[in-house]
């Protein structure tokens, strides 16, 4: 340990005040959104005069705003499912392979991390008016697809690196054929990185907003869209009601995912 | 002869350029301990693999109960194995662990249910079958792991240097378990180490690797008493090593020449040496004596004491030669010199004719 806490004297007071300080400037935006989703003025008026359920009537009852959380759903479960997939593929290649320009590719999977967004989403939009895929489903997909794979690479490569293939070897000599090792040892005992990898690309997708306003066609957008594009006509509190429920859905995943990394190191 | 157990028929292996193993050769009884016993890079690991299935020999064959186990893959093969690393499932419990071979196997419930209570039991570990790996100490986890590579009744049980993780306390207590488990179950058994003292105390035989090769085969006293090669007098037990050159050879005995005159006649000899070359005569500290008189010749060589250190049940003698090489001597307690040996004594060593090895230098 390079700092003992309990050595510190007075010094922790200060450490501990600087911590919550910082917890308070990243939070407050997201409690003064979800106070202004309850409050009853028409006007995002902080503190709010009264409290009302109002905007999540409005909400729900808005055809609109549900279509474009079906299609966020739809749109973070396939880039989800492939995401893993391919991650798990790809990390294999990655852990287990020995070939020639094997950093290089890791390298080459993990750029779209590094990459300013907006970039992928201008190359995108190119390449996709020439493939006619601006404003589909598999087009809003590859594009999440990008963003979210080098996060499942990482988390799966990651749970491979500490596994040790001996214990493949071991279920082989037991007498599992090769792809029954793969799938009765490997994958359950690397399944906490999987389940990572599925809850990251699936926020990933699911708050993505500037892939997606490149996507969109006025009949299919997600929900950050519609969030971005009715802030821009009008003011409505509803707008906080959808993102109170957005990040409520995206504060269970996080729980889950902190859950499940607990489970593995137990 | 009826056809041995397993028969490992001049294995050779090579990557690239480098050779693993050549020319490895040996027979294997059922119910049989082999240690395969050798530095790392030797080729006895890379040996158990080609057994285990995990990689092919570039030449040779080998065979299990008469049949030619090549083709067949590694999980077809029934052989059981415990790795140098831990390899327990972690998701899986201990009873799961062993029931996983049998579950692969399509066993029924109730027979698999007996058989791995049966197994933890051989391994002394009933009543662990709901614990999980990761809550185990090390010796324990190994333990298991040898009831799982046991559950399954394999001709031939592989071990990979299973101790080296260990602390030797706990190492020297799981060697005992294993030797009892050899003896309870009758399995045959190849075990890898690179310990010598583990190889005695578990082996029926040793298979001494140096440099991808087998240098000697025998029980522990025969490789002690009768070394076949510098490499294995040196392997197993403590021993010092005389240069000299080759005055005479003649049916297997020697007449050594030493640098300063000495002359050693009649000495057995291993290997093939012509008048002239290089040799080197090997005596083990405890099989050699220190005396005021001199010995029958060929047998004893006049030294100069140089250091006494007393060590409990003995003493540690370190004697120089005329020509300046060092020799070691063991005095056990009560050992008529032990109280008068001093610095600087002028004295001869003796041995047993059986007892001095020479082996020609390459």
């Amino acid at each position: 340990m390079l700092m003992n806490f309990d050595k510190l004297g007075a010094w922790r007071w200060i450490l501990s005040g600087i911590c919550a300080l910082m917890a308070l400037f990243l939070l407050l935006p997201i409690l003064f959104i979800v106070a202004l989703s309850f409050g009853n003025s028409r006007w995002l008026i902080f503190p709010p005069p009264g409290w009302t359920l109002k905007w999540y009537g409005e909400l729900f009852a808005d055809p609109r705003w549900l279509q474009a959380a079906f299609t966020s759903a739809k749109i973070a479960v396939i880039v989800m499912v492939l995401s893993v997939a391919i991650g798990l593929m790809a990390s294999l290649a990655l852990v287990r392979g020995r070939f020639r320009g094997r950093e290089v590719l890791r390298g080459f999977f993990l750029t779209p991390m590094v990459l300013p967004v907006v970039i992928i989403a201008v190359a995108l939009y190119a390449a996709f008016l020439r493939l006619g895929l601006n404003g589909t489903l598999v087009g809003f997909v590859i594009a999440h697809l990008i963003v979210a794979l080098p996060f499942s690479i990482i988390t799966i490569s990651g749970a491979l690196e500490t596994f040790d293939p001996s214990i493949e070897d071991a279920a082989i000599l037991c007498g599992a054929s090769p792809w029954e090792a793969r799938f009765r040892v490997t994958l359950p005992a690397i399944s906490h990185g999987l389940f990572s990898a599925a809850i990251f690309s699936f926020l990933i997708s699911w708050d993505e907003v500037v892939l997606a306003i490149f996507m969109a066609s006025p009949t299919l957008q997600t929900l950050p869209v519609k969030v971005w594009t009715t802030l821009r006509q009008d003011l409505t509190p509803v707008i906080a009601a959808a993102s109170t429920l957005l990040v409520l859905l995206t504060v269970v995943l996080m729980i889950a995912a902190a859950l499940i990394r607990k489970g593995k190191s137990r | 002869m009826t056809s041995p157990h397993l028969h490992i028929n001049g294995i050779r292996k090579t990557f690239g350029d480098v050779v693993a193993t050549d020319h490895v050769e040996l027979e294997i009884g059922e119910g049989e301990f082999m240690t395969f016993l050798g530095p790392s890079g030797s080729g006895k690991s890379t040996t158990l693999y080609i057994l285990a299935g995990f990689q092919d020999p570039t030449a040779g064959d080998i065979r299990l109960r008469g049949k030619s186990i090549l083709q067949t893959p590694s999980h077809k093969r029934n052989i059981g194995m415990v790795f140098q690393r831990y390899t327990l499932f972690p998701h899986l419990s201990v009873g799961e662990n062993v029931a996983f071979p049998l579950r692969v196997r399509r066993a029924p419930q109730a027979e698999i249910a007996a058989k791995v209570k049966r197994a933890l039991s051989l391994v002394r570990l009933d009543g662990f079958e709901d614990r999980m790996p990761a809550n185990m100490s090390g010796g324990q986890q190994q333990r298991v792991a040898l009831a799982r590579a046991l559950v399954y009744d394999p001709p031939v049980l592989l071990m990979d240097e299973p101790l080296s993780a260990l602390d030797k306390k706990l190492r020297e207590e799981i060697q005992y378990e294993i030797r009892r488990i050899h003896q309870q179950t009758g399995v045959t058994i190849l075990y890898v180490t690179h310990d010598q003292e583990e190889a005695l105390r578990l082996s029926d035989r040793i298979a001494v690797f140096n440099r991808g090769r087998i240098e000697q085969v025998g029980t522990g006293p025969e490789l002690y008493a009768s070394p076949a090669t510098h490499f294995v007098a040196d392997f197993i037990g403590d021993s010092a090593f005389l240069t000299g050159e080759l005055a005479e050879v003649k049916d297997g005995r020697a007449t050594l020449r030493f640098t300063d005159g000495t002359v050693l006649a009649d000495v057995p000899m291993h290997g093939v040496g012509a008048q002239g070359g290089k040799a080197e005569l090997m005596l083990r500290p405890e099989r050699i004596d220190l005396s005021d008189t001199v010995g029958p010749p060929g047998a004893s060589l006049p030294v100069t004491v140089e250091d006494v250190t007393f060590l409990g049940n003995n003493s540690a003698v370190t004697a120089r030669t005329g020509w300046g090489e060092p020799l070691y001597i063991r005095l056990n307690f009560g050992h008529p010199m032990m109280a008068s040996v001093s610095r600087g004594d002028k004295l001869h060593v003796r041995w047993q004719p059986q007892d001095a090895h020479v082996f020609t230098k390459e």
